[in-house]
């Protein structure tokens, strides 16, 4: 009777199978166990790896756009310069000349890049609502916005001047431009340095200090070599300002390497190691030992050696901008850093 | 819900979720409730601040659980197990309140020296028909009992039917019971108690149950510490227990425990049956079931002696109690539905009443779909593609139909199954070839119209329509009404219409759109005087000469003036919830509350104090509606032998809905498995009962066929896992409401199981990919959530692991998935007829499913799995 | 206006996530993904443009006291966690239009119709909050419901949380009132029970206080913040030597090479 009611004989086959199998079960009575529990994983919520190891922060949203205009800038920034001194000191007019080239189209494509980057271009204007001291951002749009109106207004007074010779007032506008773009073009070319230090991602603020100097000199080594490959391959003045700024960046990637703060690991391993290497060794070392090389070759081979440099030195600033923008989405995307840093301050009250 | 009603008198939560604030413990089990009733968990969680321990008894560890003090994983569908232990518990450690137990329960009451226990005959109780496959529950009866009804076995009619019995078993005579106040005679419901449970060891939970012997008696004595007259301890269920072969008995199990302890009637305390939809108490009280009518009043049967209005009236009704009242609480209702035609000449159009002929509930009318019976059918506010067990048999039946009108906000599976399903890309049906002609009506949501909600707690509360619904969507309210308006429009001569002709239909309409007013329909639920259309006060001023008419008598008084509708009122005077909505019945928010005083009428205790007698005033007072005669002392005596109503059960028997005006313990009628809860196992299990040689409650129906078959009821070697089916705070139901909203979908968006890593070791699953899941129904494809909060059970000294599965995915909307009741069996309890969705067999592999095969084919058979 | 904060409290947190739901549904924010994550019962990850309000599931190692007597088996802790609105925020700080404004709630909120998606925002979070919509490019984050507390009423977030797990209030009562509640967690035996308040950091404490259990690196905040306007000096002081290194090293290196520079 008991059985009756859990298993009808005259159930059908399947059934009657699985009385079968039941009376078999029973026999053996045993799961077979095929692996052990240590081989299986899950994710856990630690300490030691936080919320099953999700990044903290926020990566930057920012695309090419502004890797393209921190390298941009920080030519035409050093180019105004170059030019304004070269200016100043009576150099070559020519020199002069295609520095404030460089400036001024610097000058106009900058925007160009932000613009793109924020989608419309009456966005640009809500940067122009305040100037917050406190924010590198606003400080650079202002910057941006004197450098550009001076970098243009100097290339712009110097081709009327060209085209329909000298007038007063074009001297003044070239001369007040060209003292805008230097005075101006000295932040613009290493600000984007302080844009990016002064942030929450920890590879870039750990580098606060070294940021402004390091684009600095990438910035002068990519318009001195801007200019060198404009006809300028045979100015010593270049040549050594060149030479410079790669010293300064094999000094600034050395300084990087021998810094052991896991925080600055992107900058060492991974995909952004690599680009971080390959933009800091083309902008320092190679460019740093062809003009050394140029030194002791002949006139010819010399002059080779030093377009090498130049095309090095562009690209390696070119490639050290996405190289630390890269870095910094790295870094956002490592849950540890942020945290590592630790202060008293879960409060438990005393009783 | 039998469980509640036969043990107390009527089938709903004893208490209310506000009161559970004052509990001093509470025991969750069989449900998630912070899950899924996270709302009414807040007042858990203020409890659990204010010291009241909190247990959580469930297979998983859930959310709730994360907020417990004690959570005990036990195997699904062992509960019985769990709960006879803490009944033992109770009676071992003197832990019984006897002051309460004894006026207040059948605990003394004498059984027939017929009766045998499951202890006695191994799994049965005296009265099994082997050949019919059901009990003859006669020797069930008190010693000395009478029967009024005529037929022949009390409570058990032929064909089906529990929820009627919701009001506490067929009438009994109380006249001729014996008892002993004692509590010695060994036939006493007492001692037969104490023997039934002395089997139910902490040793035998930890065999069955998987839970460390400590680590149940630290629960057990945390709850039962914190009962008695200055404490009280509640217990929250849910489908945990109701969806089990014998989810009455689980709840039977716990109505016993709170007995014993002391604990219904009085605030903190009681049993909370958690229900599901937002009006799903509401749709058992005005029932969208077969075998009820409004008010829990049985459905008369299609049986030899139904044609006679009087002898279903002797059937149902009662010398004592409140169901003394059944002629008017009947006749009123028939005066609702059919007004003046309704005589005492034509029985009150009692013979207009369909007659129940067999299984009619969703799963007994489903298979008759299947083998081609039904022509037609009507699917509102129901998805049952998704939400019925066996999801394949259920979408092929629909096949069968020559139409179907589907009524939803949303294009359900229901209403795609013809070219959505899986049996359509499995290419079992085709939409070629497929029949059914499918009517796709878009129902207006709730807050697109007026209307009652009667929740959980009993309580209805009335929303007013917050904006016009879109386009062609309409109320449910507007389409029964206007579909009963037409068909009546064509009923004809024939005797066979005569009841719609007789049907009262007459709802005043409202807006362009011809609405009818729910608040007047909610008037004909409450019930006016047929003479000058006068509102009802209260269930008192029922008639049963045809002078009132009343919809459903449990909800008279909720409307009691033409313009007051208490339903809408939103004062909230106390913690309670006095003055917000109207409870039934009377607006009492504790029922059965009579036994929060002593039997003298004073509280038992100043801190657990809620209704009592006040001296000045003779009357009943109290901090809420006294579920009792108002004015009727504690001290007025009983005459049970000769009284009538319950002014017979004098003034110290709080169960007013018995004819003996006391708490059951035992239920000597009224369920169709057994007057005492005992473990079975599920109808699939992975281990026999250790209990009895009778694996399974025998009176269960398995509906075993081809089309729905079983893996082997205990050890079952290609289904070695346990199955267990259950919900999400992210998902409702079958989707409908949920799965097409973003704001939801991304925060659950897929299927997924959940499982220890033991197992996901043992099977190879690997943590965010697939695993197919198989039992002998069906297969479906889920993620793999690898998780320590699904433990491996120790069960007989054997590891037994449970597979976790949330059931709420399907084809359609923006978030599609597997159908989880692909994998579950039709099945029914006896009483209720409800699936088994807790507890079932599987098997889980890595890897997706075959789209092309159903499983049933892909199972080996025992020949293969040999090999 | 008195400056006001939230206190969210996760030992009263059942994880139903209402107030991320009711976050999105006040501010009409779009759905941002059906991934499932595989992360316990979380499919949103963090917060960010797109989920102002998010609840973490934590399950952790064991916890001592309440909580499924975790002592011996798993715990699951849920923490609703939001924009910090840092009393030194670094959004605040960096945003070059002043979209960003600090409110009269001391909430810090960011003017839609100002902000012009320059993200620089995104970068000067310690706390990984506010992020840009990669739809129409602006930064979105929590506004601490301005428009509903103008109106006089409790966000929406902390209005739907059923078990008060989320208070609102003015913030010096409920960092007091958070002192206490962690004196009583202590009581009642979850001695891991902690306040996250980085008072003495550089962000000069939250207007956001999470009770929590055990270390808050478990959830993902940041034992010692900093406000990235800390390095302001350090990086401009940089900035002038680095143009002053620029200026004289090109005059010097001109003027050496004598006229024509050659
Ligand atoms: N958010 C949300 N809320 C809902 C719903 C929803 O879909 N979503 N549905 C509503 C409806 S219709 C209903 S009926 C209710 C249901 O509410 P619940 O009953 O709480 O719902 P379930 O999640 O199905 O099951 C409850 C628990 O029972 C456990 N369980 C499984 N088998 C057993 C067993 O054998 N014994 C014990 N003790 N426990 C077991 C499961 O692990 C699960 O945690 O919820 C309602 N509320
Ligand atoms: N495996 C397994 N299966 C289960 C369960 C389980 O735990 N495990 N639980 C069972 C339980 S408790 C339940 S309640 C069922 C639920 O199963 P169903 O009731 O079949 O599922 P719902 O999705 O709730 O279906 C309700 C439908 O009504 C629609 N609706 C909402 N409001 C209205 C309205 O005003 N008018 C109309 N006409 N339609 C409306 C919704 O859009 C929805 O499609 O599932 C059962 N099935
Ligand atoms: S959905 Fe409605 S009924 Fe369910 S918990 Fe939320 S408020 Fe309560
Ligand atoms: S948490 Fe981030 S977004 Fe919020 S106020 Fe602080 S800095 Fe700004
Ligand atoms: S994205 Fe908007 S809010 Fe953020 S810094 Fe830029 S302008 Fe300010
Ligand atoms: S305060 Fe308002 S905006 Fe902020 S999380 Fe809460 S609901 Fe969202
Ligand atoms: S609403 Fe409250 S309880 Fe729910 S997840 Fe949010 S904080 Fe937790
Ligand atoms: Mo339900």
């Amino acid at each position: 009777m008991a059985s009756r009611r859990n298993l009808d004989p005259t159930d059908y086959r399947r059934e009657r199978n699985l009385e079968e199998i039941r009376v078999q079960a029973e026999a053996t009575r045993q799961l077979q166990v095929v692996g052990q529990p240590e081989k299986t994983s899950f994710p856990r919520a630690t300490p030691e790896d936080g919320y099953y190891g999700l990044p903290i922060l926020k990566k930057t949203p920012w695309t090419w756009e502004i890797p393209l205009y921190f390298f941009v800038g920080g030519a035409a920034g050093a180019a105004a310069v170059i030019g304004a001194i070269a200016d100043y000191t009576g150099a070559d007019r020519e020199l002069v000349r295609h520095a404030r080239w460089i400036a001024a189209a610097g000058s106009v494509i900058s925007p160009a890049l932000l613009i793109a980057d924020l989608g419309r271009p009456e966005r640009f204007l809500a940067m122009l609502r305040v100037f917050k001291p406190q924010s590198p951002m606003s400080v650079g749009v202002w910057t941006l916005l004197g450098f550009s109106s001076g970098a243009t207004a100097a290339a712009f007074a110097d081709f009327l001047t060209r085209r329909y010779g000298p007038s007063i007032p074009l001297r003044v506008l070239e001369n007040a431009g060209q003292a805008a773009s230097l005075a101006f073009g000295l932040p613009f070319s290493n600000y984007t340095g302080v844009l990016i230090g002064v942030s929450a991602i920890p590879v870039w603020n750990r580098n606060a200090t070294d940021l402004p100097l390091h684009f600095a000199a990438s910035g002068l080594g990519a318009a001195v070599g801007m200019l060198e490959l404009m006809g300028h391959h045979k100015n010593r003045v270049l040549h050594t300002l060149g030479l410079g700024a790669a010293l300064f960046e094999s000094w600034e990637g050395l300084r990087i390497e021998a810094r052991s703060n896991p925080d600055l690991d992107p900058l060492k391993h991974g995909a952004s190691g690599f680009v971080t290497r390959a933009g800091g060794i083309l902008s320092g070392p190679v460019p740093a030992l062809l003009r050394s090389g140029s030194f002791f070759s002949s006139r010819r081979r010399s002059q080779s050696l030093r377009r090498w440099a130049a095309w090095s030195a562009i690209a390696g600033s070119l490639i050290t901008r996405f190289a630390w923008m890269h870095a910094g989405r790295q870094s956002a995307k490592e849950w540890k850093p942020p945290v590592q840093r630790e202060a008293g301050l879960s409060r438990q009250a005393t009783k | 819900m039998p469980g509640l009603g036969t043990s107390f008198g009527r089938g709903g939560a004893t208490t209310a979720q506000p009161d559970l604030a004052n509990a001093d413990a509470i025991l969750i089990m069989g449900s998630s409730m912070a899950e899924n009733h996270p709302v009414g968990f807040q007042w858990v969680m203020e409890a659990r601040e204010k010291g009241a321990k909190l247990i959580h008894v469930d297979p998983r560890f859930t959310r709730t659980s994360a907020m417990a003090d004690i959570w005990l994983p036990l195997r699904a569908g062992t509960d019985i197990i769990f709960l006879g232990a803490l009944i033992r518990y109770v009676f071992e450690n003197n832990r019984v309140f006897h002051d309460y137990v004894v006026p207040y329960t059948n605990a003394s009451t004498i059984l027939r020296e017929d009766f045998r226990d499951t202890e006695d005959l191994d799994g049965f109780f005296s009265g099994w028909d082997a050949e019919k496959q059901k009990y003859d529950p006669e020797t069930w009866l008190y010693q000395g009992a009478q029967k009024t009804g005529s037929s022949s076995s009390p409570g058990h009619s032929e064909a089906g039917g529990g929820h009627g019995k919701d009001r506490g078993g067929e009438a009994q005579d109380p006249a001729g019971f014996r008892s002993d106040a004692t509590l010695q005679h060994p036939r006493c419901v007492f001692q037969v108690l104490k023997r039934h449970f002395s089997r139910y060891t902490p040793e035998l939970v930890e065999q069955q149950c998987g839970i460390p012997r400590e680590a149940f008696l630290k629960a057990a004595e945390a709850f039962t510490a914190a009962s008695g007259p200055e404490k009280t301890a509640a217990i929250c269920y849910a489908v945990g227990w109701t969806q089990h072969s014998k989810g009455v008995q689980i709840i039977r199990a716990a109505a016993i425990l709170q007995l014993l302890l002391g604990n219904i009637g009085r605030p903190g305390g009681g049993i909370l049956a958690l229900r599901g939809h937002a009006s799903i108490q509401g749709s058992t009280d005005i029932p969208t079931l077969y075998d009820i009518l409004p008010g829990y009043l049985p459905m008369p049967f299609f049986e030899k002696d139904s044609q006679k209005l009087d002898s279903y009236v002797k059937k149902h009704s009662a010398r004592t109690g409140l169901w003394a009242g059944f002629d008017k609480y009947f006749i009123s209702l028939m005066r609702a539905y059919y007004g003046e035609s309704a005589t005492e000449e034509n029985d009150w159009g009692f013979n207009w009443l369909p007659r129940v002929t067999g299984d009619h509930s969703h799963f007994g009318y489903w298979l008759d779909m299947a083998d081609g019976k039904l022509e037609g059918l009507f699917v509102m506010g129901q998805n049952p593609a998704v939400g019925a067990a066996n999801g394949r048999l259920e979408r092929k039946a629909l096949a069968n139909l020559k139409w179907l009108v589907v009524r939803d906000m949303v294009e359900i599976e229901t209403a795609s199954f013809w070219y959505a399903s899986p049996e359509v890309e499995r290419g079992e049906l085709s939409p070629d070839t497929i029949g059914t002609e499918v009517f796709l009506f878009p129902a207006s949501g709730t807050a697109e119209k007026a209307g009652t909600f009667t929740n959980t707690q009993r309580l209805l509360q009335f929303r007013e329509k917050a904006v016009d619904p879109p386009g062609d969507n309409r109320s449910d309210l507007w389409f029964v009404y206007h579909l009963g308006r037409r068909l009546k429009a064509r009923a004809g001569a024939a005797s066979r219409d005569a009841a719609l002709r007789a049907l009262t239909w007459d709802y005043p309409t409202e807006g362009k759109h011809d609405e009818p007013s729910p608040s007047e329909v909610l008037k004909e639920i409450n019930g006016w005087s047929m003479a000058d259309g006068k509102q009802l006060h209260h269930i008192k001023d029922l008639k049963n000469d045809g002078s009132t008419a009343c919809g459903a008598w449990i909800y008279c008084g909720v409307h009691p003036e033409e313009d007051r509708n208490r339903a809408l009122e939103r004062n909230s005077k106390d913690a309670l919830g006095h003055g917000w909505g109207f409870a039934w019945p009377n607006d009492c928010r504790i029922i059965y509350n009579r036994a929060s005083a002593r039997p003298d009428g004073k509280p038992w205790s100043e801190r657990k104090k809620l209704v009592w007698w006040d001296d000045e005033k003779k009357q009943w007072t109290g901090l809420d509606t006294p579920d009792y005669e108002k004015e009727t002392p504690p001290h007025a005596p009983a005459h049970i032998e000769e009284g009538e109503g319950t002014s017979a059960l004098g003034g110290a028997r709080p169960f007013t809905l018995h004819p003996d005006g006391v708490g059951w313990l035992y239920v000597p009628s009224g369920l169709k498995d057994g007057p005492l809860p005992a473990h079975y196992e599920a109808l699939e299990a992975p281990v026999k009962n250790s209990l009895y040689s009778q694996n399974t409650n025998p009176a269960a129906d398995k509906k075993q066929r081809p089309d729905n078959p079983y893996a082997n009821a205990h050890g079952d070697p290609r289904f070695p896992y346990v199955l267990s089916t259950y919900r999400l705070t992210e998902q409702h139901t079958a989707g409908g409401m949920t799965r097409h909203l973003s704001h939801l979908n991304e925060l659950q968006p897929e299927l997924f199981t959940e499982v220890s890593p033991e197992l996901a070791a043992e099977r190879g699953l690997k943590h965010g990919e697939w695993a197919t899941i198989t039992t002998a129904r069906g297969a479906l494809e889920a993620k793999v959530l690898i998780t320590p909060r699904i433990l491996p059970l120790r069960i007989d000294g054997r590891t037994v692991h449970q597979v976790g599965l949330p059931y709420h995915w399907g084809y359609m909307g923006q978030a599609t998935g597997d159908v989880a009741n692909d994998l579950l069996a039709i099945s029914e309890e006896p009483n209720v007829r409800i699936m088994e969705t807790k507890a079932l067999l599987c098997d889980v592999h890595p890897g997706r499913r075959d789209r092309h095969a159903p499983v049933s084919e892909r199972v080996p058979s025992y020949e293969e799995s040999r090999a | 206006m008195s400056v006001t904060a939230f206190l969210t409290d996760a030992t009263l947190c059942i994880g139903c996530k209402a107030c991320e739901v009711a976050c999105k549904e006040w501010n009409g924010i779009d759905e941002d993904g059906l991934q499932f994550s595989g992360f316990s019962y979380d499919n949103t990850g963090s917060v960010g443009a797109s989920t102002w309000r998010h609840v973490k599931f934590v399950e952790q190692a064991p916890l001592p006291g309440l909580g499924g007597n975790s002592g011996e088996q798993v715990s699951w802790t849920f923490s609703s966690d939001v924009c910090k609105h840092c009393g030194e925020a670094g959004c605040l700080e960096a945003c070059p239009t002043g979209s960003i404004v600090r409110t009269e709630f001391g909430g810090v909120f960011i003017q839609p119709d100002v902000c012009n998606g320059c993200g620089y925002c995104v970068t000067a979070c310690p706390f990984g909050v506010v992020e840009r919509n990669s739809k129409d490019g602006r930064a979105f984050k929590c506004t601490f419901c301005y428009d509903r507390q103008k109106a006089g009423l409790e966000p929406a977030c902390a209005k739907v949380c059923p078990t008060e797990s989320i208070k609102f209030g003015e913030l010096e009562q409920l960092r007091q009132k958070a002192d206490e509640r962690i004196a009583e967690l202590h009581d009642r035996g979850m001695t891991d029970a902690n306040l996250y308040d980085p008072l003495d950091t550089s962000v000069a404490g939250v207007h956001a206080l999470f009770i929590i259990r055990g270390d808050a690196r478990t959830y993902n905040l940041p034992p010692a913040p900093e406000v990235p306007t800390i390095y302001l000096k350090k990086a401009w002081t940089s900035s002038a030597l680095a143009a002053g290194l620029l200026f004289g090293g090109t005059l010097l290196a001109f003027l050496s090479a004598g006229k024509n520079g050659r």
